[in-house]
């Protein structure tokens, strides 16, 4: 008691700067002492994690194969699947044993095609995984509903649109580029539409995971871009030619000819790209521009 | 001098030291709020990402690899083969073989069947001339290699030679010892990609220490900590740098640095400025000031992007010797850069750049040692008129100490709730057992090789690289 006593005298008589220097190393150990349980709390619940999804991995995976494997050609449940769809829905009231049968079932669905993938889509309703998916759409954190909407379309839940068609104008980019992907993946061309009045730019790498969902569909027939290529977001006309390239879209001539015109460099200089590949050498002649506001470089694009 | 002057000289020096390290110590709790801020936004961001869908794309742009090597006879057909391995669509790779005085070239030639093939440059930027010139591959697996044999010039200039042989949108310059994962170049490639409104003139990525891991057939098999201290420190070294310090200022898009051991460029702005200095030591450093330079000259938005993701692996120093060597040339690579571009600093033409970026470099990387080693002197000035408040400087040494201990084990936290490479048992005692040490064990050697930089910057005027002796990373048996 004394020594405490003379050692909270000693600290009162220090000058200011001492008693501040003095705290300052209490507070860094108390924090470095803080931080180093937390690191070892840490670095034993991701090796517990590991070894969480391990088990439910072991635990799950030959259920879900069996699943898959033992239905019949009429399109009803047999007993065998509906007693896995019972296991499966009592086991994913965890978090953690949920996110390792999405994991599970997302690598299936990615091995998997025609009944077999149905299948999955049917597991995926019945065990009302569906359900836990939309609660998560309705989440306030962004990534959450992205992921959401992520699972939505890796399982090809078209029940959802109207729910998922909500976030097309949302705040955050990775929201509105998850909802534009999965209405393309699940509805085609015509899941498209959103372009038509598109305020915001489409990135790069964006207009690459749409062009990947369009070029994934059986069906490769395309609708009319024609309103895309008269878009006036600079980003929607770009992606349109591209679609005008790879779709070979010979009938938007006359578009592409006007394209040539753009007040945008990078539109002018795909178009006659687009022009050349679709026509080859018949786009080779000098337009006059219409816009005579346009700087040198422009017109060596447009030449 | 009477005693009233000397002791206002002796106040003078106290509150400069005492401002600069406040100043340190402020700046990095500042860097550090900012890194855990971008860190949490981007392993958001990238939690639903799939790659995958890059793989295929028909519009997926095409990036060049440019490798230089110079005398890497030991690894080079190895390391050759993991840059062909990347699972990026539309890349291909340029060795650029800068006068090797060993059989680097023969050992090429030998494993990937090259062949020569006659060859125009069109020299947008000027380099050393071909020696034996360009060689392409016979066998289709390794259609996507082209070695160039030139006369030798140094990195930069065989990066050049590189800049205009490409025929890429982008090019990505590495060292040709680093390990690139498969997915590297997918993952660098998306901010170019994801920016609308503004332009990424480059991109960097964290580099990571392969010393003692397994490597096989050009893969990372297994990350192992070192046994070697030096190489442990360097390891909590680079975390502490690419974790915190370089996310915080990709933050803050004041990235003045891309290492040179993997960056991506957008090559048409890199030969705008002119490609790479071939008359610094620091040019992976001096391109990128000197490209962010040039587009805030033309009032163009931009950004220099970084991707923390643990994407290149590489060989680091394990002797002092080659440790010293290496820090002295950055040294030197940064005091030349800083140098040539002084019109940028303090100078409100150039934004967030000329008033944030460049003094902070200048003040805590430029001017740093030479205030610590000042410091030092002045100490021992202190002890030996036996002026010491002891009191005083054992607690502000515990101070400096317990802060430096404090932000590598945040550096560490970061590590693992993030990318978690070091799970091996007993791992995570080691690292926090050298947070304790790498202070005493790495910092003055650090230090050391930051004076002699600055020495030799002004009295050496001769010397350049100096030597890195490479060891082979460790390579298990390909079956």
């Amino acid at each position: 008691m004394i020594t405490y006593q003379h050692l909270i005298d000693s600290f009162n008589k220090a000058p200011f700067i001492i008693q501040f220097a003095f705290i300052a190393v209490i507070i860094m150990v108390i924090a470095i002492v803080s931080l180093i349980i937390s690191l070892k709390v840490i670095r034993s619940f991701l090796k517990i994690k590991d070894k969480e999804i391990l088990k439910y991995k072991n635990e799950y995976e030959p259920l879900l194969i069996e699943y898959l494997y033992s239905g019949n050609e009429n399109e009803e449940l047999t007993e065998t699947q509906q007693s896995i769809i019972a296991k499966i829905k009592e086991g994913i009231k965890g978090a953690s044993r949920r996110k390792s049968v999405i994991t599970i079932l997302t690598n299936l669905m990615n091995e998997v095609s025609g009944e077999m993938s149905d299948s999955i889509r049917t597991l995926y309703h019945e065990t009302g995984l569906i359900d836990y998916a939309i609660i998560r759409l309705k989440s306030k954190r962004w990534h959450i509903t992205s992921k959401a909407i992520v699972e939505l379309r890796r399982f090809k839940i078209q029940e959802t649109h109207d729910l998922v068609s909500e976030f097309i104008n949302h705040s955050k980019v990775e929201v509105r580029k998850e909802t534009q992907i999965y209405l393309v993946h699940l509805f085609k061309f015509e899941g498209l539409s959103f372009l038509d009045d598109l305020k915001t730019p489409l990135s790069e790498w964006h207009q690459l995971l749409l062009l990947e969902s369009l070029l994934n569909l059986e069906n490769q027939q395309i609708g009319n871009i024609k309103p895309w290529l008269n878009s006036s977001n600079t980003s929607v006309v770009l992606f349109a030619l591209k679609l005008t390239k790879i779709y070979n879209q010979f009938e938007m001539k006359h578009e592409l000819i006007e394209l040539r015109m753009h007040p945008d460099k990078e539109v002018r200089r795909s178009a006659i790209h687009v022009l050349n590949q679709l026509f080859g050498y018949e786009f080779e002649e000098t337009p006059k521009p219409k816009n005579r506001q346009l700087k040198s470089e422009g017109q060596i694009v447009i030449v | 001098m009477d005693t009233s002057t000397v002791k206002i000289i002796l106040e003078i020096f106290h509150y400069l030291f005492f401002t600069c390290s406040l100043l340190a110590v402020l700046s990095y709790i500042i860097l550090s709020i900012i890194s855990a801020k971008e860190t949490i936004q981007y392993v958001k961001k990238n939690s639903f990402v799939n790659y995958k869908h890059i793989l295929s794309s028909p519009i997926s742009p095409s990036i060049t690899i440019i490798a230089p090597a110079y005398n890497e006879s030991l690894n080079v057909v190895e390391n050759v083969r993991s840059l062909l391995s990347n699972h990026y669509p539309n890349y291909n790779v340029i060795i650029v073989n800068d006068g090797s005085s060993d059989d680097s070239l023969e050992k090429l030639i030998e494993a990937y069947d090259l062949v020569h093939m006659d060859y125009v440059v069109d020299e947008k930027i000027e380099t050393q001339p071909f020696r034996k010139g360009v060689f392409k591959s016979n066998n289709p697996a390794f259609e996507k290699l082209i070695v160039v044999d030139k006369e030798n010039g140094g990195k930069a200039d065989a990066l050049n030679m590189g800049l205009n042989i490409s025929e890429s949108k982008y090019v990505a310059c590495i060292d040709v010892d680093c390990l690139l994962l498969e997915d590297a170049l997918q993952k660098m490639i998306k901010p170019f990609l994801e920016a609308t409104d503004y332009k990424v003139i480059a991109a960097g990525g964290v580099i990571r220490i392969a010393n003692s891991c397994v490597i096989k057939g050009g893969k990372l098999i297994e990350v192992n900590l070192p046994k070697n201290l030096l190489v442990q420190a360097q390891i909590l070294e680079y975390l502490r740098a690419f974790l915190l310090g370089r996310m915080a200022w990709s933050r803050l898009n004041g990235l003045l640095v891309i290492s040179g051991a993997f960056g991506i460029f957008d090559k048409n702005i890199a030969i705008e400025v002119g490609g790479y200095d071939t008359n610094t030591v620091g040019e992976d450093m001096e391109i990128i000031v000197r490209m962010r330079r040039h587009m805030e000259e033309l009032d163009k938005r931009y950004k220099v992007a970084y991707i923390p993701d643990p994407l290149c692996w590489t060989e680091a120093p394990d002797n002092y010797k080659t440790l010293i060597s290496q820090r002295n040339r950055w040294t030197r690579g940064t005091i030349e850069t800083l140098r040539k571009h002084r019109k940028i600093a303090f100078n409100k033409n150039y934004g967030g750049f000329g008033l944030i970026s460049y003094p902070y470099w200048l003040i805590f990387e430029r001017l740093a040692p030479i205030i610590e080693v000042t410091g030092l002197i002045y100490f021992g000035f202190l002890i030996a008129f036996g002026l010491v408040h002891w009191e005083y400087a054992i607690l502000f040494i515990a101070i400096a100490y317990l802060f430096s201990v404090l932000f590598s084990i945040v550096a560490l936290f970061s590590e693992e709730l993030t990318y978690n490479q070091y799970k091996k048992r007993g791992a995570g005692y080691k690292l926090i057992l050298l947070c304790l040490i790498e202070p005493l064990i790495l910092h003055p050697v650090v230090l050391y090789a930051a004076v002699r930089g600055n020495i030799d910057y002004y009295f050496n005027k001769k010397k350049k690289w100096g030597t890195m002796q490479r060891k082979g990373m460790n390579t298990a048996e390909t079956n």
